[in-house]
């Protein structure tokens, strides 16, 4: 039956989250901005709520949410400040992966052990810059793997403990890889000022390093799978922390111009205004309903999974732009200084967008997916 | 629990209703839209078979069926009516439209009606000949601002005398009755509104043009005409009951006003279904006739990307709104963005495909008739302005700010 009631346990754990949002995290945004990495009690509070291992699975002490349920709460966690959110160290975009991987033997034989809040580091192939002479590769050797060149820029890199690169090898094969070696690699700080730069944003960059099949996850058709289960949740994941910032922007933007005043009545009273809160009300609530669907097809593993996180994953890129500086706008000169939170915001906005997946290239892959594959209009 | 599965009715009707789009109204709606007209034997053929454009049970929330006993299950009418409309709407919006039945006028009725008046005008839907209802709002000088109707309303013995002028009206000029509103006093405002049920054959009613379209042209728009037009006072809608408990409220004009709740996502799902309609035409031709790979290929990509996430956002939306409305929960913002939504981008799919298929989509093709079709979707029931100033006074409310 057609629902969009979340179940009695989700609204509990939800309220949990927005309040923590509100009363611990966006309090907390300007100072950890300005310290470039998340306050360790704050983290440790969000570690002791749970809020860090969602998506863990429950014999490695996580909570193995429903990725449905992940979804609401990231969405109100991310109404604090996404920046915080990017930067809470632990297993971060590497916990989907440990979710599928959970009985891989190459996690027993190391005895890893992330429950003492140890980071770990996604860095996956699929966000190489082409365009790069040095850009990160994965070459086959005949007993292992060589990692050589520079990463993309990827969040918690300053902070790593661990590493997972995941992606194509320089012939096509899917291989994950896991590192837990800190002297294999290097980070690049680099100059990092538009946003997100609490989420400790860095480069590796590997010089010829030796990957031994021990430390091989998977590879060929095996990881193709995992690959792809992985990045579809991470994308959905991405996507709620995204539809979080909107709504914290669209409230931001709705008090403020309900309560400025200029030619003698309250700005809202104009539609120019008004009308523009209302078309980022619009493109909220799409952003919400998109993840939601996606996530349900994702949790019960249907084929179209892969096409709706795509498609979750553009529109909330799209909306997350729209909105955030529509905020910024609406708020005038007052959004362009440090004095309110929607400046931020915007410049938050637009460095996760940068994170994760070209908008054009998202939506181009879902419509192949259309023209190739399926044909109905999905939703059901 | 969130869910997006359908349940097993629901499932039915919208696999019901998409057999008959396919088989019985997607064959006549290229010639019904040149003829401007559905054939009469097809109207007559269909009210045989029960096919009614039936909205008597999109009129809200509650938990009472319409016998008024206490349901036992959760209601699921409105989802119902969103599931069935987009998919007679994907077989043709203008030949839907046409289809016998309550149509708009239906909600007025069901809403805000006696029990008498329920069974006297929701009652004659029958199998032996095809009737219609109608809704009519709109005026030559009041469109959005439906509080500044000048049709007046004249108290005498026994009734009511009706003057003045409706444009736009829905199958205004075949209904059998059409909820007309007037004012009873233009200085009160909106206070002063009523609703009647205007029958047709009335001393002093008259049809006195069909509007020629740019699309929906198998549809009959009616302009009405009520000269010195008397309404008995048991066609008064809801009595005088009802505008005397209402106190200071602007019972005639939230009559009007309520009825947009429930049928927004309607008309929303009806945009959906026209944006379907054209995108999987044009699906199939790229899939036949594009090359895979090239520009052409990218181009199509991303628009047919585009079209199909925004027929499932406009979806996704018009589904809320119904669910809230089946739960009896306040939705009127929810309703106002569906319809902002499928309207607006309804238009923007279908001439996306029309750029997908180039010059040739211009000759005899279905997709060109679906553009001109769904304009009027982001116009009637309340236009894109309107419904954005609905979901703005929402947005705004909780902070005591009226705009």
């Amino acid at each position: 039956m057609i629902s969009f009631q979340p179940t009695e346990e989700e609204t509990s754990f939800i309220k949990v989250a927005k309040d923590f949002a509100k009363n611990r995290i966006r309090p907390a945004a300007r100072t950890c901005e300005k310290q470039r990495a998340v306050d360790q009690k704050l983290g440790d509070e969000a570690a002791e709520l749970g809020f860090l291992s969602l998506e863990l699975p429950e014999d490695w002490e996580g909570l193995e949410l429903p990725l449905l349920t992940q979804v609401q709460l990231m969405q109100a966690l991310s109404y604090g400040d996404l920046d915080i959110i990017q930067g809470l160290q632990g297993a971060g975009d590497a916990a989907s992966f440990f979710r599928l991987l959970r009985d891989n033997p190459v996690f027993k034989d190391k005895m890893v052990d992330l429950t003492s809040g140890a980071t770990t580091v996604l860095i996956d192939l699929e966000n190489n810059d082409e365009l790069s002479e040095n850009q990160l590769s994965l070459r086959h050797d005949h007993d292992g793997y060589i990692l050589q060149g520079l990463s993309q820029p990827v969040r918690m890199a300053s902070f790593a403990d661990y590493a997972l690169v995941a992606g194509k090898d320089s012939q096509g094969k899917n291989v994950i890889i896991w590192l837990d070696d800190s002297a294999d690699w290097m980070v690049h700080q680099g100059d990092y000022r538009l946003g997100l730069v609490a989420s400790g944003l860095g480069r590796f960059s590997f010089e010829n390093v030796k990957v031994p099949l021990t430390h091989v996850l998977v590879e060929g058709t095996a990881a193709d799978d995992i690959l792809r289960e992985a990045r579809n949740r991470i994308r959905l994941l991405q996507a709620a922390k995204e539809t979080g910032l909107m709504e914290a922007a669209l409230d931001s933007a709705t008090e403020y111009t309900a309560e400025r005043k200029a030619f003698g009545r309250e700005i809202a009273a104009f539609q120019g205004v008004s009308f523009r809160v209302a078309s980022m009300a619009i493109e909220t609530r799409i952003a919400n309903h998109l993840v939601l669907e996606a996530a349900v097809k994702a949790d019960n593993r249907e084929p179209s999974a892969e096409r709706l996180s795509l498609r979750a994953l553009h529109r909330a890129h799209r909306s997350l732009r729209y909105v955030t500086d529509s905020a910024v706008q609406l708020l005038g000169g007052h959004g362009f200084v440090r004095d309110f939170p929607v400046e931020k915001w915007m410049r938050d906005a637009q460095a996760q967008v940068m994170l994760y997946g070209r908008e054009n290239d998202l939506l181009v892959r879902s419509g192949e997916q259309l023209i190739t594959g399926e044909e109905e209009v999905s939703v059901t | 629990m969130i869910s997006f599965e359908l349940s097993d009715q629901q499932q039915q009707i919208k696999e019901m209703t998409h057999w008959f789009a396919e088989n019985e109204i997607r064959p006549i709606a290229m010639e019904a839209d040149k003829q401007e007209k559905v054939p009469d034997d097809w109207l007559d053929k269909v009210n045989k078979m029960g096919i009614h454009l039936n909205t008597s049970s999109f009129s809200g929330g509650g938990d009472k069926d319409s016998s008024g006993k206490k349901a036992k299950k959760e209601r699921e009418g409105n989802r119902m009516g969103v599931l069935a409309t987009e998919e007679m709407a994907w077989g043709d919006p203008a030949v839907t439209l046409s289809l016998p039945g309550a149509g708009l006028g239906g909600p007025p009725v069901e809403s805000s009606g006696t029990p008498e008046q329920k069974e006297r005008f929701l009652s004659i839907f029958k199998n032996d000949e095809p009737r219609w209802g109608a809704y009519a709002l709109t005026e030559p000088d009041a469109g959005s601002d439906a509080s500044a109707i000048r049709t007046t309303a004249t108290k005498v013995d026994g009734g009511y005398i009706l003057n003045g002028q409706k444009i736009f009206i829905t199958n205004g000029a075949c209904a059998s009755w059409v909820v007309v509103f007037a004012t009873v006093d233009a200085s009160l405002g909106r206070s002063g509104q009523r609703a009647f049920v205007v029958e047709k054959g009335a001393t002093g009613f008259s049809c006195s043009r069909l509007a020629e379209k740019m699309g929906l042209r198998a549809n009959e728009t009616a302009e009405l005409v009520f000269e010195d037009c008397f309404v008995p006072q048991e066609n008064l809608l809801g009595g005088e009951a009802l505008y005397e408990t209402s106190g200071s409220k602007p019972s005639g004009f939230q009559v009007a006003m309520k009825t947009f709740d429930s049928t927004r996502p309607i008309v929303a799902a009806m945009a959906i279904g026209i944006a379907r309609a054209a995108y999987e035409y044009t699906l199939d031709i790229v899939k036949h006739d594009y090359p895979k790979q090239g520009d052409f290929f990218r181009m199509a990509s991303e628009l047919l990307g585009e079209c199909e996430q925004d027929i499932a956002a406009a979806r996704l939306l018009t589904w809320e709104a119904a669910w809230k409305a089946d739960l009896g929960l306040a939705n009127a913002k929810e309703a106002a963005m569906c319809k902002a939504h499928a309207g607006k981008t309804g238009l923007d799919i279908c001439a996306k495909c029309l750029e997908l298929l180039g010059p040739t989509g211009l000759d005899g093709h279905l997709v060109e008739k679906l553009y001109r079709d769904v304009k009027v979707f982001d116009i009637f029931e309340g236009t894109n302005e309107i419904q954005h100033l609905v979901i703005a006074r929402r947005q705004y409310a909780p902070h005591g700010i009226r705009v």
